[in-house]
């Protein structure tokens, strides 16, 4: 008796092994080429072409701080508003749920450049607020609509069990929140805060618009002085993109160490 | 089924070829950039046209010089890497002839002389530029105006996208002044800001400053197209109209 001929194709049943998964070691890390590349750029364009590239990178370190400045005062207003949109997304009030409700469908809906625009432009002819504060108002006021849906499926998240224990131990309400259900939500709210934290920061090239001197406002100044349009803009990618990478690396290491204590 | 794929290629190079065809081949046409935000030179009237001393010359020295024209209207910052990447012909935006422009294009004779002109809200005491140490100034970004301010010492130095959103800060009180050409803050100062901005300070330069017409370096046909033609708009003073009609006195 002979083996019957195999004809066709042929379906291999494997158990998903041809999938590498995070960490593999047999994998190049896409994060060191483009963390080393960036740097390497970094250095080596003004060693070997000061003139223009030293002049940039000379100019733009106060654009840097600004950015900073900008980013880390609109994360922290809109992981507040974020908590409060969150919690009021959830409460059983009409009123403080409808009000949250409301802003987040509102600011969702229109884009933040023309946010900025009317925050600082058409507000600006009632109330005066400084270029810098606007900026932060404009962004934090965005994000935390996004922050506060992302707080929302965190609290979601967890069992409702939890509650009903909670409650069952004569914990109220704003007790089951504050010592059951928010430190375990946070677990699942940092990894979405910390990506919205780098969107954050990529967006406040927007604020440029509004005559705040940032990362990309100070390249503009200085192509528009020099027209090293190619130069300039090589840089300010360049830089952006470093400062994106390392913040990516410490949310995902961050992430790491949550998950350490969250194997289920 | 083959000739069914085969209609279709045809259909597709016939309606190519349709949008490719040049518009009129006999006359040549110019592409001029203009960033339409700088009234009286050249602005967006209500009407959405392109208007303007500027665009009115560009259209004159055209007829003059015997070519058609077509005019983009085109953001100021990136309006010369736009040129130097050939999207059009020239620019026509109230450019400031400078040493340092001088170097990455060429330039038609002038058309226009200006000066930079300090501007503040009505109700500040500021008379010149000495008066604004420390403080916040404005300009729009990469025109000489800005280039001015920081020049200057110990001013701090605020670049905008647009001069009218320089000048809508200055009237909130965000900014202490601005400075651009003078016919530009004239117009802000005297027309759309008349109740609450006024030019203070003419400041006068070491050289005349002048507007020409930009060109690619070595675009020499173009360049003499437009020289041509401006030769021809001085002659017959139709400048001198155009200066009635936009900028009076």
């Amino acid at each position: 008796m002979t083996e019957p001929e195999r004809h066709g194709t042929q379906i291999h049943v494997g158990d998903g092994a041809a999938i590498p998964h995070r960490g593999d070691r047999g994998l190049v890390s896409a994060w060191w080429i483009a963390f080393i590349g960036a740097l390497t750029l970094l250095v080596l364009l003004p060693l070997y072409k000061p003139d223009p590239y030293l002049a940039i990178i000379r100019f733009i370190p106060d654009g840097i701080l600004i950015t900073f400045q900008v980013t880390i005062s609109s994360i922290v207003l809109a992981i507040a508003i974020g908590l409060l949109t969150g919690l009021g997304r959830i409460s059983r009030n009409r009123c403080i749920n409808l009000i949250a409700s409301l802003y987040v469908e509102v600011v969702r809906g229109i884009p933040l450049l023309v946010q900025l625009f009317y925050i600082y432009f058409a507000l600006g002819r009632i109330v005066r607020v400084p270029d810098i504060v606007a900026a932060i108002i404009a962004m934090a006021f965005c994000y935390g609509a996004y922050m506060g849906e992302v707080f929302r499926a965190g609290i979601n998240s967890i069992d409702r069990g939890q509650a009903e224990a909670s409650h069952s131990l004569g914990f109220n309400h704003s007790q089951t929140m504050r010592y059951i259900i928010l430190p375990q939500a946070w677990r699942t709210i940092l990894p979405p805060v910390g990506n919205e934290f780098i969107a954050l920061l990529k967006d406040t090239s927007l604020v440029s618009i509004l005559a705040v001197s940032d990362i990309l406002r100070r390249g503009r100044e200085y192509a528009s002085e020099s027209f090293n349009y190619f130069e300039t803009y090589t840089i300010i990618a360049l830089v952006y993109l470093l400062i994106t990478l390392i913040l990516s690396k410490g949310i995902s290491i961050m992430e790491h160490r949550l998950g350490h204590y969250e194997r289920r | 089924m083959y000739t069914r794929w085969n209609t279709l290629v045809l259909c597709l190079f016939i309606s190519l070829f349709m949008v490719c065809q040049p518009a009129a081949a006999n006359e040549r046409t110019i592409v001029f950039a203009s960033d339409a935000t700088w009234p009286p030179m050249e602005f967006v009237d209500d009407q959405k046209n392109l208007v303007g001393y500027a665009i009115d010359m560009v259209r004159a020295i055209a007829k003059e010089g015997g070519f058609k024209v077509e005019i983009k209207n085109t953001a100021w910052d990136g309006i010369f890497a736009g040129l130097a990447a050939g999207k059009y012909d020239a620019i026509a935006s109230s450019v400031s002839i400078t040493e340092t422009r001088k170097k990455s294009m060429d330039f038609s004779e002038p058309y226009y002389t200006v000066r930079q002109a300090l501007i503040v809200r009505k109700d500040s005491s500021i008379t010149n530029l000495a008066d604004l140490k420390g403080q916040k100034v404005g300009g729009q970004i990469g025109t000489t105006g800005y280039f001015t301010i920081k020049a200057a010492k110990d001013l701090e130095a605020k670049s905008y996208d647009e001069i009218g959103l320089a000048m809508e800060d200055l009237n909130v009180g965000r900014l202490a002044a601005v400075i651009c050409d003078d016919p530009v803050a004239a117009d802000y100062a005297l027309k759309r800001y008349r109740d609450t901005l006024k030019i203070v300070q003419i400041i006068e330069g070491d050289t005349a400053e002048q507007y020409g017409f930009a060109v690619n370096k070595g675009n020499d046909e173009v360049l003499a197209l437009i020289n041509q033609g401006l030769a021809a708009v001085k002659a017959k003073g139709i400048d001198k109209e155009l200066q009635q009609k936009w900028i009076g006195q």
